[in-house]
This record gives C-alpha cells, structure tokens and sequence, in this order.
C-alpha cells in the first residue's frame, strides 16, 4: 500500500511538473520573443572595442541577471538522461532562456541608462541549487556606450535593422 | 561596416522535440534494462542458491522453527500422521543429500500449507477441512515436499536477497530523480513470473509422486476441485486477482494440466480414495464450520 502511496505521489509529482512547467516554459518563451522585439534598439555585441564608426561620450557598466529553476518532470528526464548520455534536451530550453531573458535585461538596463548600444557582452552561468530541482543564475554583462551627441538617431547609420535590405535577411519570427 | 542584432535563431540551441517523447524514451529504456538486470540477478540466484549444500541451508535457518508440534493431543496426533505420510512419499523423491523432512500442523482455519527453509512443511488444519481423502492430502503434501526437493525455498530467499540488493542500489543511485520506487515495483512483478514457473515443476513432480504412490492422480485432481470451490466461495478472493500478478496458476488450469497429465501416463482418476488417516479426519470432524477462513493466504504458497 505505501508503496502505491509512494508512486501515486510520484506520477501526480510528475504530472504536475509537466503541466505546470510546460505551460510556464511556453509562456515565458512568448514574453521573451515579444520582448526581442521591443528591445530590438539596443544593440549588443560580444566584441570588445565600439565600432569605428561610433565615438563614446559615456561608457558604464550593464547587466542583466535571471535565476530559473527546473521542474520535476525536467529533473526527472534528465535523471534518466544522466544513465544512457546524449543531449540534455529538457535543460537545453532552461538554459536558453535563462541566457534571452538575461540579455533582456541587459537591453533593459541599457536602454534606461540612455544607451543604444553595448559592447563586450559576456555571460556567467552558476547553479545556486541542485538536487531534485536544480536552478541556475545567467548573467549577462557588458559596457554600454552612450555615443557622441548622446542622441538615439546616432546610431542610425549603422543600425541595419533599420533599413529594408537588413529587414529582409532577418529571420521572420 | 554594418552591424545589426538579429532576433536569436529558434530550434538551433534548443531542441523543439516534444518533451514527452523524450521521456517515453528514456522511461521505456531505463525500465527495460532494469527488467533485464531484475532477471539475470535473480535468474543467477535462483540458478545458484539450490545447489549450495542443504547443510548450509539449515544452519542459516537454524532459529526458524515453524514445524514445532501443535500443544493439543489431537493436534500432535495429526502431525505424526502427517510426518509419516511425508515419510511415504518422500521415500519416494530423491530428496538432496541430507535433508530431512520434518511437518508442522497448525489448528488454524487458514485454508494454506507451505513449505519453507530448512526442510520444513507446515498444514493448517483449514486446509484439511477443505479435503476429504488421504489421496488429496497427499498431493498437497507432493507438492510441498517438491518444493523442497528442488530447494526452492532456497531459490527464493537467494533470489529475494540477491534483487533486494540489487534493487536497493539501483533505487539509490536513481533515488535522486525519485525514480527508484517505480523501477523496485517493476521487480516485484519480474520475480512474481518466477514463482509461477516453480508451481508448475512443483505440480508436475507430485503428479509423478501421486502416481507412483496411489497408481493414480485423483488426488490432485480433487485437491483441484476443491481449490476451486474455494475459489467461488471467494473466501480467498482467489479470482480477484489476475493471473499474471500471482503466484500460484488457475485452480482450472492446474486442474487441466493433472488431467492431461493423468491420461498421458495412463493413469486414470476414475479410482476409489483412501480414506483420510483416523486422527485428521477426527481434527476436521472437530474443527469449526467452514466459512470461517477469514485471513489471508493462497491455497499452497511456497513459503
């Protein structure tokens, strides 16, 4: 008997981290590519030093920082994964998000500031819980140029997705 | 140059499989290979255990004393009587080297007999209630001591500890993920599929018992008989269960197979029954009504 307890426990534990972790993954993957598009402004590059083009007046530092968790049907899956090896799907989606929604924030941040454009993008990645629901922190980090004039519009120039050619080599979403 | 922030490519960094599909996957292989270890441990334990010397046995069993004698006279007496027909048939079975049978009779209404380490059969006055001839007695007798003759109450402990263990770090090294409970019930019901495999040689071997005792098999076939009665009375919710998850098969089937077996080896049923011995029939002319088996317990169980 306890040990139909036990599993019925388990199956309901599972069944609700499916659910509820799925309708939640979903959801945050949709906020994220509205958001994409929103912060489509800002721009950010992992590459050290500005583009010639653009002369900084301000330079500072911005970050962008997100703490996710799986759930117990990702854990679960990936417990099994750990058996047989091969690609950890079920953490692949957290991760990717975690990563977006940290250069979202990152865009957040910057674009608050006053800031158009950051370079020298790097992230960091530390798991702050493990166990049976492991979580992990994304941070994304990098300086935002405020580039002379600090005007918006003079980054224009060199902002493709603004023009009509660039709009048509992007990716539709 | 012209550089632009394109929005993130989808389906290159994450997979866009269904996530169930992966887990179906994973959860059909990891219950496959547990099912695989499952049944080459305890097949390795079931083969091994039997052929420790039954010495050994009886040392490990040494303070399980289940065939100890009844306190009534009339309880004592039907133990030697049962002793002695477990001495006539064992006689004979090639018993392994060593072993000596000893039979413990309880006055209970338990409808079961089983046999157990160390050489040990015990009868629950229930069960005799149930049977009206020496012959019927006699084959469940036969089929506990065939039981003992192919040690399986050995094959069954060995087999017990050795996927205990095994399920036991198996359940610890998954018990992370919480995934150790289902995988230890799916070796409940692997060992389950054994135990029936041992009910049928234990069958065959008392058939051969009963005939060469009795030149004939009405015994088993009325032991049957009254299995299955027992069975529509429901007093053992012998139907309830499926007969995939027990151990013992169908009273029918078994019933079936003495038949074939019978008329196989030309041994007729059609033959009249011994009466049962004088102090047995007086301990069930004495017992309570039937009916009155309310515990639990399978016709026959192996331990």
């Amino acid at each position: 008997m306890g040990q139909f307890l036990d599993l019925a426990l388990f199956l309901l534990l599972l069944a609700i981290g499916y659910v509820a972790g799925h309708a939640i993954e979903q959801r945050h993957y949709a906020s994220i590519r509205r958001r994409e598009r929103r912060y489509r402004d800002v721009l950010a590059f992992p590459m050290r030093f500005a583009p010639d083009s653009v002369t900084a007046q301000q330079a500072f530092l911005v970050h962008g920082t997100v703490v996710v968790s799986a759930d117990y049907f990702k854990t679960f899956v990936a417990g099994l994964r750990n058996l047989f090896g091969g690609r950890f799907r079920s953490y692949e989606t957290l991760l990717e998000r975690a990563r977006r929604e940290a250069v979202l924030r990152l865009k957040q941040d910057a674009r608050a500031r006053g800031a158009r454009l950051v370079v020298c993008v790097r992230f960091e990645t530390t798991t702050i819980a493990s166990g049976w629901a492991p979580a992990i922190e994304v941070l994304a980090y990098g300086t935002a140029l405020v580039p002379l004039g600090a005007d918006a519009r003079a980054l224009a120039p060199i902002a493709g997705h603004e023009t009509a050619a660039s709009r048509s080599i992007s990716r539709p979403v | 140059m012209k550089i632009e922030n394109r929005l993130p490519a989808e389906g290159i960094n994450a997979s866009r499989e269904h996530p169930l599909k992966e887990f179906a996957w994973l959860a059909g292989g990891a219950i496959a290979v547990v099912i695989a270890l499952v049944a080459a441990v305890a097949y390795g334990a079931q083969w091994i255990a039997p052929r420790v010397p039954f010495a050994y046995e009886l040392e490990l069993t040494r303070g399980l004393e289940l065939a100890r004698a009844p306190s009534s006279d009339q309880g004592r007496a039907v133990q030697a009587e049962l002793q002695a027909l477990a001495g006539r048939l064992a006689n004979r079975m090639d018993l392994p080297p060593g072993m000596t049978i000893r039979v413990g009779y309880r006055e209970s209404d338990v409808v079961n007999a089983f046999a157990t380490l160390g050489g040990q059969v015990v009868f629950f006055r229930g069960l005799l209630a149930k049977l009206d001839s020496e012959d019927a007695v006699a084959a469940v007798m036969a089929h506990e001591l065939a039981h003992l003759k192919y040690r399986h109450p050995a094959a069954a402990l060995g087999r017990g500890v050795a996927v205990g263990l095994m399920l036991s770090v198996v359940s610890a090294q998954l018990g992370r993920t919480m995934g150790g409970n289902v995988l230890s019930q799916v070796g409940v019901v692997t060992l389950l599929s054994f135990n029936r495999d041992q009910e049928r040689a234990a069958d065959e071997e008392a058939l051969r018992v009963l005939a060469a005792e009795y030149g004939h098999v009405g015994g088993a076939l009325d032991l049957f008989e009254a299995f299955m009665h027992v069975s529509n009375d429901r007093a053992l919710g012998e139907q309830a269960i499926p007969q995939f998850l027990r151990t013992h098969p169908i009273s029918a089937e078994r019933r079936q197979s003495a038949r074939d077996w019978g008329r196989a080896n030309g041994k007729t049923p059609e033959q009249p029954r011994r009466a049962l011995p004088p102090a047995i029939a007086a301990a069930v002319a004495a017992a309570p009504p039937p009916g009155a088996a309310t515990e639990g317990g399978r016709p026959i169980a192996d331990r």
